[in-house]
């Protein structure tokens, strides 16, 4: 028997992890000390004029930015939002890959999700789990993160951004709500 | 539609279909377990979840809490039953565990809805548990367990109840209990209260056998020989003598402790059990009247 649905399933998934790793940026600090050392965290790119949310724990102070195509980019910390642990970095750049952004009300437990980050270190590494529970203020997911995949994307399965991941709990990966998201660029940023 | 679309839509629907047979179970302190609304009114759960025999109260799927009444337990299975009134009609859709495979995607479900995904790790033989009791079959899971979903369903890619995780039964290793194995002993906690074990009143030892005594008797490698006799237990009743060598039991060769408690189910209470012994390099035939194994309350 041939794998009727296993095949198409892994390629799609492998197709969705490039578009994902096209979305997500490096956070690192600035400086020489930090040029070699591992990345704060991760980003997403939000708007296609170089607006990118991060967790405000990743970007706590100066940054430079690693896009997907490796250039580095000093960013601005635009805002910062600590209760929703959200952060706005501004980078000078036009026509990046940006995100379609999902709705994170939408999601059912059970449905998969994929994270991008840098965990330990490995850029741009791929995790697959599936939603956890819902209805609280994180998306929970069984999903396994490592320090690294904070600021990343949590998508579904149609690639669309949910979640910002923002911490591991006993095991599990908690998100940052795509719709929290939405409300900090609009209020802190009138976009 | 795009393939892992329709795989995270057909999970997604999984846990839809399931969950509304999956309750918690508030029977110890802080945190409390899943348990599965299995007939209506029947609630199964991971015994060790249940510390107090009284003020347990169940969460339906629908918000609704209701007292229970532990109908039974088994720790050696892991297998508790409540009755609950009015528990309403949505039971769980028992799978097919006979189907299971190596590699087969399967979903922990726990109370909330909250879900976990993995797959079956491995499979094996009947087994005991440290507890004490017998498994049906082995059932090893790639799954995180989280924090009180023991006691509930293991479901398949379709939604249907396979099995009941615990992480009680062993160390460091996810199970689940086949669903039929829950079945039967769920109907056997609720028309008994408990599971009821075969006992003879013996201690034994696995011995060798010398080779000329095998020959002649036509005798497997070895036999269990008696240490202890319970007085007036089944098998003092039956004529069992200390120093006596067991060697088969209804026809059938017994060389392991294992062996004797195969042949010890709960069907066996009251039955006669024919046992061959040496007694002195004699072949003796013996008929025991199984007994009940006296229960440890715990």
């Amino acid at each position: 028997m041939s794998a009727v649905l296993a095949e198409p399933v892994t390629s799609a998934a492998s197709a969705l992890a490039a578009r994902l790793a096209g979305i997500t940026v490096e956070v690192r600090g600035q400086g020489r000390a930090s040029a070699g050392g591992l990345p704060l965290g991760a980003g997403v790119v939000w708007r296609a004029d170089g607006l990118i949310l991060t967790n405000a724990h990743v970007a706590t102070g100066a940054v430079s930015v690693v896009l997907p195509d490796r250039r580095v980019l000093p960013a601005r910390l635009a805002a910062r939002d600590v209760e929703h642990d959200l952060a706005a970095l501004v980078v000078e750049a036009t026509g990046l890959s940006a995100a379609e952004i999902g709705d994170s009300d939408a999601l059912r437990v059970g449905e998969l999700v994929l994270a991008v980050g840098n965990p330990l270190g490995v850029v741009r590494a791929l995790s697959a789990g599936l939603v956890h529970a819902t209805g609280r203020r994180f998306i929970q997911a069984d999903l396994r993160l490592a320090p690294g995949n904070s600021g990343g994307p949590l998508a579904d399965a149609r690639g669309r951004v949910v979640g910002l991941n923002a911490m591991i709990v006993g095991g599990l990966a908690l998100a940052v709500p795509s719709r929290a998201g939405c409300r900090f660029a609009r209020e802190w940023l009138g976009r | 539609m795009d393939a892992l679309l329709s795989l995270s839509n057909d999970l997604a629907g999984a846990v839809e279909r399931a969950a509304p047979a999956v309750v918690a179970v508030h029977a110890r302190r802080r945190l409390p377990s899943t348990g599965i609304h299995w007939r209506p009114g029947i609630v199964v759960t991971a015994e060790h979840t249940v510390r107090t025999s009284e003020d347990i109260t169940v969460t339906m799927a629908d918000g609704r809490s209701l007292p229970a009444e532990l109908a039974g337990r088994d720790p050696g299975t892991d297998l508790a039953v409540l009755r609950v009134a009015d528990a309403g009609s949505v039971v769980a859709t028992p799978g097919d565990d006979a189907a299971l495979k190596v590699g087969h995607m399967v979903l922990a479900l726990g109370y909330g809805p909250r879900a976990s995904w993995g797959v079956i790790s491995a499979l094996g033989p009947r087994w005991r548990s440290w507890r004490g009791g017998d498994i049906d079959r082995l059932v090893r899971l790639d799954l995180i367990l989280y924090p009180g979903f023991s006691g509930g369903p293991l479901v398949d890619a379709a939604g249907r109840v396979v099995g009941l995780n615990t992480s009680a039964l062993a160390r460091e290793t996810r199970l689940a209990l086949p669903v039929t194995m829950v079945a039967r002993v769920a109907d056997e906690l609720l028309r008994k209260g408990h599971v009821s074990r075969g006992y003879l009143g013996l201690g034994m030892q696995p011995v060798r056998l010398p080779e000329p005594l095998r020959a002649q008797l036509g005798l497997g490698d070895g036999g269990l020989i008696v240490v202890m006799v319970e007085p007036s237990g089944p098998a003092a009743h039956g004529g069992v003598l200390l120093g006596d060598v067991l060697v088969a039991l209804d026809g059938e060769p017994v060389g392991e402790l294992d062996d004797v408690q195969a042949r010890l189910g709960s069907d066996r209470v009251g039955t006669e059990i024919r046992a061959v012994v040496l007694r002195g390099g004699v072949r003796t035939e013996l008929r025991i009247r199984v007994g009940e194994q006296p229960r440890r309350r715990g």
